[in-house]
């Protein structure tokens, strides 16, 4: 197959995608296709997915805004067969931050993903049975990769001395 | 009752006050990798659970990566896996270049090639080296770290760093042009691997046939459910590479072939790894005939631009298997998130736990290296 011709086949199963869930869709200069759809839409995005050929979850992301109040979770899905990478986002409100878990999808590669950003971010995935932390031991604090934890600020008051002459430089 | 996932039989509930069940903490320091653990529920010499338990390497990357510029985060990127350093480095250039937009000399693109591919070289030996270690056989542990230090010269010759080549590989190309005899120094560096792959070919009837044929087998659907990738898929008959998949740099140019077995056990993913040993030498043969002349200038650290508004997603494979960032900016000269996806994070909990449960115990080491860890690129 020319790869014209595979571009076009890859954009038609893009769209169907699109058109089922109304998405907004974007291919990107480096041919990689971005989906943004609405919390409602999202799982049935994600089936759609899977069954169009993405069998591979890549990565599970989510990034912080809290000005805006929203956590946007990207799910980065490759498609061995039809060689495509789709991502797609979603918005989510950053004081109840839940989406449904995965794992009946991509099973325990995606699990694993989840796993990392409920400990990371805070974020809740129902369905997902183990949510144990994977890096952090004992820690009762905020979840550390959120952008309103400030790891300096908590370094310094953690581990630093104000009355110590040679940490002095950490408090200038 | 629960019924074991190797035999199909019935293994009951532990009895931990019976002297044949105990509990094993496999790790966390091993000779040649880095620090992570594994606690085993042992039944005599059966393994009936494994649960990884990682974190002694978590320094938060992805964090610290946040508050530090594109140059800044070159440096940084080294650290992600001790092993292979310039392959992340590559991966962090080109999320930063494909976000800017940047167009990469095309002498650049090839020498990040030719040390990504000699990397991935040296990266096999270790492995080499430390599967060797943790089978009793030290003889192969000796000879592989030998001669991985051959490649290291070679990489401090161009890059200044044995180990860590402080962001050589950086955005917008590399960090200076490639000192003169280079071409000399790596064609000779190939001879030097043709006679090791000879040497390790030697051993091959011996002990590491004895310790991994049959043993930690990974069937293809659980391969693709447990998120495998790289040498640890291809083992099972999977050919799927991102450079040849998805290619980067100038890998769509080049000519090489992506080793696959059927097998999917210890020594399946031990012999894929030698031949892509093979198929990298041969990339670099071709890189370094079509390298072309004009030199390069140096790409200085300066103060750092602000980065278009963005995001991108780039797939690189690196040793191990796929590595990527995600990287979003907002228009600062700081990436506002940058998400890192090694192959370890899926090969040291999902895939290691699945091949350990029914193992018997003695294969563990054999299983555990067979997957070529590193626990750095999985804490992060």
């Amino acid at each position: 197959m020319s790869s014209a011709q595979n571009a076009c086949k890859q954009t038609e199963i893009l769209k169907r995608i699109q058109l089922s869930v109304s998405a907004e869709l974007r291919i990107a200069e480096d041919g990689t296709a971005w989906m943004l759809v609405l919390e409602r839409d999202l799982s049935d995005c994600l089936v759609l997915a899977k069954r169009e050929g993405f069998d591979h979850c890549s990565a599970i992301s989510v990034t912080d805004w809290p000005d805006e109040n929203v956590f946007e979770f990207t799910y980065h899905l490759w498609s061995y067969g039809k060689r495509i990478l789709l991502t797609v986002s979603c918005r989510i409100d950053r004081r109840k931050a839940t989406v449904a878990s995965v794992i009946p999808l991509w099973g325990p590669s995606a699990g694993i993903h989840e796993r990392e950003l409920h400990e990371l971010f805070g974020v809740e995935f129902t369905g997902n049975p183990d949510l144990e932390p994977l890096f952090l031991e004992a820690w009762d604090g905020p979840a550390p990769f959120r952008k309103d934890f400030d790891w300096r600020m908590y370094v310094r008051e953690t581990f630093y001395e104000e009355g110590d002459a040679r940490e002095q430089g950490y408090w200038d | 009752m629960r019924v074991s996932r190797a035999t199909g039989t019935e293994i009951g509930e532990p009895d931990h006050r019976a002297s044949h069940a105990f509990d094993l903490y496999f790790g966390p320091v091993h000779a040649g990798s880095g620090n992570f653990g594994v606690k085993l529920k042992i039944e005599g010499e059966r393994v009936v659970g494994a649960r990884s338990d990682p974190g002694y390497l978590h320094r938060g990357f992805e964090k610290l990566m946040e508050y530090r510029t594109p140059m800044q985060n070159a440096i940084l990127s080294d650290r992600l896996c001790i092993l292979e350093s310039l392959n992340w480095n590559l991966v962090h250039a080109e999320a930063v270049d494909r976000l800017c937009g940047t167009e990469i000399p095309e002498r650049a693109q090839y020498i990040r090639v030719i040390l990504a591919e000699l990397s991935r070289i040296q990266s096999h030996i270790i492995w080499y080296g430390v599967l060797s270690k943790a089978l009793g056989f030290d003889t192969g542990f000796k000879v592989a770290f030998g001669y991985r230090d051959y490649v290291l010269d070679v990489f401090e010759f161009i890059t200044g760093g044995r180990v860590y080549p402080a962001g050589y590989l950086c955005p917008g190309g590399v960090r200076h042009d490639i000192p003169e005899g280079t071409k000399k120094r790596i064609e000779d560096l190939l001879a030097t691997m043709e006679t090791m792959l000879r040497e390790f070919a030697g051993y091959d009837s011996r002990t590491i046939t004895a310790r991994c044929r049959g043993v930690g087998v990974l069937e293809l659907d659980d391969a693709l459910r447990l998120g495998a990738t790289g040498p640890v898929l291809r083992a099972c008959g999977m050919a799927a590479d991102v450079r040849r998949d998805a290619p980067y740099e100038v890998y769509d140019d080049l000519d090489f072939e992506i080793p696959t077995c059927e097998e999917g056990d210890a020594f399946a993913r031990s012999i894929i790894r030698r031949r892509e040993i093979e198929e990298s030498m041969n990339i670099i043969r071709q890189a370094l005939g079509r390298l072309p002349a004009e030199p390069l200038p140096p790409v200085l650290p300066k103060i750092a631009d602000k980065m278009p508004e963005g995001e991108v997603y780039v797939r690189n494979e690196i040793s191990r298997g796929e590595a990527a960032i995600y990287m979003r900016s907002t228009g600062e000269s700081r990436p506002y998130r940058c998400k890192i996806r090694g192959p370890d994070l899926l090969h040291m909990i999902p895939v290691l736990e699945h091949l350990l449960v029914g193992a018997e115990l003695a294969d563990v080491p054999a299983i555990y290296w067979s997957l070529n860890v590193c626990p750095a690129d999985m804490d992060r």
